[in-house]
C-alpha cells in the first residue's frame, strides 16, 4: 500500500497538472480565476528563485523584482522593437539578461558574503525606475510599454493559449529545481548555507557556487517577468516596487524558504490575500513586516514545514502508511580498503597575527600509515597549526608541502581537493539533513554528478546517486551507527556526531586526516570506537594528524608526538620518548622552577 | 563649491546612518538593517515636536532622542534578543528587514504618505563660505555629524565601555567571561544609536522632508558609506558617508539628475569588487 502510493506519486502529479491546465478550457474555472491561477503561477516563480537563494545558500537577494522587471521589459522590447514575439525567443531572451544581471551584481555582491548581496541587490530594486528612465528609448519611460502579441511556432498565442504557456513554463520550472534541489548539489548548497567552512572542507569554492545559486535563482524571476509582459500586453515602472519585493520575500517565509514547493503555497497565500484583503491595504507594509519578524522568530520553515510536520505526525500515529524505507544497499563486509596516504611536512612554519606570533619556526613530518599527534597547552598554537594546514590562515613564513606540493595560502577548497580533511572541534552538522545525506556530501568533490545530469534526472545521476548512498552506509556501517543513516544528522548527540564527521571525512577518500580535539566530551564506549577507527586510516595507509588535550588518548594512539609551547616545538618524539620529557611534563603539571629541570634539547625531528 | 556644500550635507546623513550602523555592529555584532528607519522615524517626531505640538528646539530634540531611542529598544527587544544563541546567522537578515518594513507601514499609517516639510531651526539665508553657498542649517549638519563620528571613534578606542563594546563584538563568549555584561551592552547600544537618530531628526528632517519610505535611500546610501569605509570603523563610515553624498552631487550637477544613484551604485559594486573589506578595513582571517 505505501509502496503503491510511492510509485504512483508522479502519475498523480501528472495528473493534478492536467486537471489545472485544462482547467479553463473545459469550463471549470472562469476568466477571474484563471487570471488568478496565472498570477499565482508567476509569482511562485519570482518566490521559488528566492527560496533557491535564501533557503538553500543562506544569501538575502532582494532584487527578485528588478530581475522580473529584466524579463519582462526585454521580452517587451524584443517583441516590439525587433518584432522578434515568439514566446521561445522571448523566453529565452529573458533568461539571458536575468543571467547577466546575476552575474555583474552577483560578482562584486558576493565577494563578503553577509550583507552585501542583500544591499547590492536591494539597491537593483531602486535603481529600476532610474534605469527604465534611462533606456527610455527602449522601455517608454514612464508611460510604459505595450507589448506585442506573444506567438507559439507562429500562431498567436492569446487566452486558453497563454494560461497553458504560463502553467505550463511554472510547472517546467518546479520540476527543474526539485531535481536540482533533491540531489548531492542540494545538500551542498544546504552546507554551504550552514557554513561556509564547511563546505570548503567538502572540496566546494564557496563563492563560485554561492555565485552559480544566485544566477539559477534569477533564472525563474525573468521567466516570470517575461511571462507577466505577455499576460498584461503592457509593462509599466509602477509595478516593480519595493513593497513587491517585499511581498516576494515575505511569501517565501511564509511557504517555508528551504523548500522546493513552500514558494507555490506562498505565493497562493500572498496573491489570495492581496485580491481578498484589499481594505487592508494601508497596513500592508505592517503585515509584511509582521510576517517576516514571526517567520524569523518563531517559524522559520514556514507552511512547509507545517506540512513535513504533520505528515509525520500522522505516520506516527498511523494515519498514514509510513514511507518506504530508502532500499538496503551494499551488503557485505565494510572494510576500509586502502588510501593513498602522503606525507605531509612543514618546514619552518610561521604565523603571526599582528605583533602576536601564534607559530614560529615550526617543522614537523606527518607519513601515511602513522599517526602524528600535537599537544600543548591552551594558546600553543595546535588548532593554528591545523588552521594553517587546512587553508584556513595563509601562512606568514615557512613552507607547507602536501607530498611534492607547496599548498600553503592555496584557498582551503582547493587544498581539500588535493586530499587533506578534517574534523572540528565543536562538529559542523546541517540541518535539513539525513545523517546519510551528510556523510555523502564528503563525496560531493571527488565523485562529481554534474548539474544538468541531476536536472534531467539522466541515468549517470541514478548511478551516481545510488554509489553515494552505499558508500555512505558502508562507511556508517564501518563506524558501528548504521541506525542513524535516516535521521536527521542534527538531531545526533555530541559522540555520535563526531563520528559521523570521521564517516564525512571518509567519504571523500582523503590522503590526509586532521582530527581537531576529536575526544573531547566524548564517553568511553565513544572514545574506544573512535580510537578504532583511527586505528582502521592508520592501518589503511592513511595520515592522520591528531590535535588532542587527553594525554592518556595520545599515549595510546600516537606513532610520534610533537609538543608545542607559545607557538614553539619543544619535543618531539616516540610516545615513550615524550613521557620522559621533563619539559613536557612541567608544561602540563605547571612546574616553572628551573632549576627543577635539565636543560632538555627539543629533539627536533629527531628519529 | 555649492555643489560640495550640497554634497557634504547629504553626505552627512549618510555618515549618520553609517555611525549608527557601526554602534550596533561594534557592541553585537549585529547588522541592524533598520537603523536608517529609525532616522526616519527621527525627522517625523521632530515634525510632531516642532510643528504639531509647536515645541520649541530644545524639547523637539529630547522628544526625537527618547522616541527613537524606545523604538529602537523596542526593536532589540523584538527583533534580535529572541535570535541571540541561535546556531546560524541567517535569522538577523530577515527580522531586521521585517522590522524595517513595520517602521515604514507604520510611518505611513500615523503620518500619510506625503512628504512632511520640517522646519529649519536656523535662519533660512545661505551662508557664502569658501567660494560656495550653503544653508546655515546644512553646515549645522556637517559639523555636529564630524563630531559625533569623531567623538565616538575617540570613545570607542579610549573609554572603558568602548572597548568592552569592542571586545565583545569580537567574542562574545570570551568578553562575558571577562565579566562584560554583553546583553546590555547589545541593548545600550541600540538605545545609543536611536538616541543619536532621533537627536537628528530636525537637522536631518529639514534637509530630506519626513517621508516614510526615507529609510530605503538612506539604508542603501549608509551602506554605501560602510562599503567605502570598512565595517565597524566610525571614521571610515564618517569619510564614506562624506565621500559618497560627494559623488552623488557631482554626479547629479554634471552628468544628468537621472544618474546619481547609478553612479553610487557603479562606485558600489567597484570598491565591492577591488577592495571588499573598505578603503580603511583591514583583512581579516577567517576562524575555525
Amino acid at each position: 500500500m505505501a509502496l503503491l502510493a510511492h510509485r504512483f506519486r508522479l502519475p498523480i502529479a501528472l495528473l493534478l497538472l492536467g486537471l489545472l491546465l485544462a482547467a479553463p478550457a473545459a469550463g471549470l474555472i472562469d476568466a477571474y480565476w484563471a487570471r488568478t491561477v496565472m498570477l499565482i503561477a508567476i509569482l511562485s516563480l519570482l518566490v521559488s528563485g528566492l527560496n533557491v537563494v535564501l533557503g538553500y545558500a543562506g544569501e538575502l537577494a532582494l532584487g527578485q523584482v528588478a530581475l522580473y522587471a529584466v524579463g519582462a521589459y526585454v521580452a517587451g522590447y524584443i517583441g516590439v522593437g525587433l518584432g522578434a514575439t515568439d514566446v521561445f525567443l522571448a523566453l529565452g531572451a529573458a533568461v539571458l539578461a536575468a543571467v547577466a544581471v546575476g552575474l555583474v551584481t552577483g560578482i562584486p555582491g558576493l565577494r563578503l558574503g553577509g550583507w552585501s548581496l542583500a544591499m547590492v541587490t536591494f539597491f537593483l530594486v531602486i535603481l529600476v525606475p532610474n534605469l527604465i528612465d534611462v533606456f527610455e528609448p527602449f522601455t517608454g519611460g514612464t508611460l510604459g510599454l505595450a507589448t506585442a502579441v506573444p506567438t507559439l511556432f507562429g500562431a498567436e498565442l492569446t487566452g486558453d493559449g497563454l494560461y497553458l504557456l504560463i502553467v505550463a513554463v511554472a510547472a517546467i520550472w518546479f520540476a527543474l529545481v526539485r531535481n536540482l534541489l533533491l540531489s548531492r548539489h542540494g545538500d551542498v548548497f544546504l552546507v554551504l548555507r550552514q557554513s561556509p567552512i564547511l563546505a570548503s572542507v567538502l572540496g566546494v569554492s564557496v563563492y563560485r557556487l554561492k555565485l552559480l545559486v544566485y544566477v539559477i535563482g534569477a533564472i525563474p524571476a525573468a521567466l516570470a517577468g517575461a511571462l507577466f509582459a505577455m499576460l498584461d500586453g503592457f509593462v509599466a515602472p509602477e509595478t516593480f516596487t519595493f513593497a513587491l519585493a517585499l511581498s516576494v520575500l515575505a511569501a517565501s517565509v511564509i511557504g517555508g524558504s528551504t523548500s522546493v514547493y513552500g514558494a507555490i503555497a506562498g505565493a497562493l497565500v500572498m496573491q489570495l490575500g492581496q485580491q481578498t484583503l484589499t481594505r487592508f491595504q494601508d497596513w500592508q507594509l505592517v503585515i509584511y513586516g509582521g510576517f517576516l519578524l514571526l517567520a524569523g522568530i518563531v517559524f522559520n520553515r514556514g507552511l512547509a514545514g507545517l506540512w513535513h510536520d504533520g505528515l509525520a505526525a500522522a505516520r506516527r500515529r498511523g494515519l498514514l502508511p509510513k514511507a518506504p524505507a530508502a532500499a538496503a544497499v551494499a551488503e557485505g563486509e565494510a572494510e576500509l580498503g586502502t588510501l593513498d596516504g602522503a606525507v605531509l611536512r612543514t618546514e619552518e612554519l610561521e604565523k603571526s597575527f599582528g605583533g602576536n606570533k601564534a607559530l614560529q619556526g615550526v617543522s614537523i613530518e606527518a607519513r601515511p600509515g602513522e599517526v602524528t599527534a600535537l599537544i600543548g597547552p591552551n594558546g600553543s598554537g595546535k588548532t593554528t597549526l591545523l588552521n594553517l594546514i587546512s587553508g584556513f590562515y595563509r601562512p606568514s613564513g615557512g613552507r607547507l608541502m602536501l607530498g611534492e606540493t607547496e599548498i600553503g595560502g592555496r584557498p582551503a577548497y582547493r587544498i581539500a581537493r588535493l586530499g587533506v580533511t578534517r574534523t572540528f572541534q565543536t562538529p559542523l552538522i546541517p540541518k535539513d539533513m539525513t545523517t546519510r545525506a551528510f556523510v555523502a556530501t564528503g563525496r560531493y568533490a571527488t565523485h562529481k554528478v554534474g548539474i544538468a545530469t541531476a536536472l534531467l534526472r539522466l541515468p549517470a545521476f541514478r548511478r551516481g546517486y545510488r554509489a553515494d548512498d552505499a558508500e555512505a552506509l558502508r562507511l556508517l556501517r564501518l563506524l558501528g551507527i548504521e541506525e542513524t543513516a535516516d535521521r536527521p544528522v542534527d538531531s545526533l548527540a555530541l559522540g555520535t556526531r563526531r563520528l559521523v564527521e570521521v564517516a564525512r571525512a571518509l567519504a571523500s577518500r582523503p590522503r590526509v586526516f586532521l582530527f581537531d580535539e576529536v575526544g573531547s566530551g566524548l564517553d568511553e564506549s565513544d572514545l574506544r570506537v573512535l580510537e578504532h577507527a583511527v586505528g582502521m586510516i592508520r592501518e589503511a595507509g592513511g595520515t592522520v594528524i591528531l590535535v588532542e588535550h587527553n594525554f592518556p588518548l595520545v599515549l595510546k594512539l600516537a606513532d610520534r608526538i610533537h609538543v608545542l609551547s607559545q607557538g614553539r616545538l619543544i619535543a618531539s618524539g616516540t610516545p615513550a620518548e615524550i613521557q620522559a620529557d621533563r619539559r613536557v611534563l612541567a608544561e602540563y603539571t605547571g612546574a616553572t622552577d628551573p632549576a627543577d629541570l635539565e636543560p632538555a634539547e627539543p629533539r627536533k625531528g629527531g628519529r | 563649491m555649492t555643489t560640495v556644500w550640497a554634497g557634504l550635507a547629504t553626505g552627512a546623513i549618510y555618515s549618520l546612518v553609517a555611525i549608527g550602523y557601526n554602534v550596533v555592529l561594534l557592541a553585537s555584532g549585529t547588522f541592524n538593517f533598520a537603523h536608517a528607519q529609525l532616522l526616519m522615524a527621527g525627522t517625523f517626531l521632530a515634525y510632531t515636536g516642532a510643528v504639531t505640538l509647536g515645541l520649541p528646539v530644545l524639547p523637539t530634540l529630547l522628544l526625537g532622542a527618547a522616541g527613537v531611542a524606545v523604538v529602537a529598544l523596542l526593536e532589540e527587544r523584538i527583533a534580535i534578543r529572541p535570535l541571540l544563541g541561535r546556531s546560524d546567522a541567517h535569522g538577523a537578515l530577515i527580522t531586521t528587514v521585517g522590522a524595517a518594513t513595520i517602521l515604514d507601514g507604520l510611518a505611513a499609517v500615523i503620518w500619510g504618505r506625503e512628504p512632511l516639510t520640517v522646519p529649519s531651526v536656523l535662519p533660512d539665508e545661505p551662508l557664502t563660505l569658501l567660494g560656495g553657498t550653503v544653508r546655515p542649517v546644512d553646515l549645522a549638519l556637517i559639523a555636529l555629524t564630524l563630531l559625533t563620528g569623531v567623538g565616538l571613534h575617540l570613545w570607542s578606542r579610549h573609554s572603558l565601555l568602548g572597548l568592552a563594546s569592542l571586545a565583545s563584538a569580537e567574542d562574545r563568549e570570551a568578553a562575558a567571561a571577562r565579566g562584560i555584561n554583553v546583553r546590555l551592552l547589545g541593548t545600550g547600544a541600540f538605545v545609543l544609536a536611536g538616541a543619536i537618530a532621533g537627536v537628528f531628526g530636525l537637522l536631518v528632517g529639514a534637509r530630506t522632508y519626513a517621508v516614510f519610505d526615507l529609510g530605503h535611500s538612506l539604508a542603501l546610501f549608509g551602506f554605501v558609506a560602510i562599503a567605502i569605509g570598512g565595517s565597524g570603523s566610525q571614521l571610515g563610515g564618517l569619510i564614506g558617508g562624506f565621500a559618497t553624498g560627494l559623488v552623488y552631487a557631482f554626479a547629479a550637477r554634471y552628468i544628468g539628475a537621472e544618474f546619481p544613484q547609478i553612479v553610487v551604485f557603479g562606485v558600489f559594486l567597484l570598491i565591492l569588487f577591488l577592495r571588499p573589506r573598505g578603503l580603511f578595513g583591514a583583512a581579516l582571517e577567517r576562524r575555525v
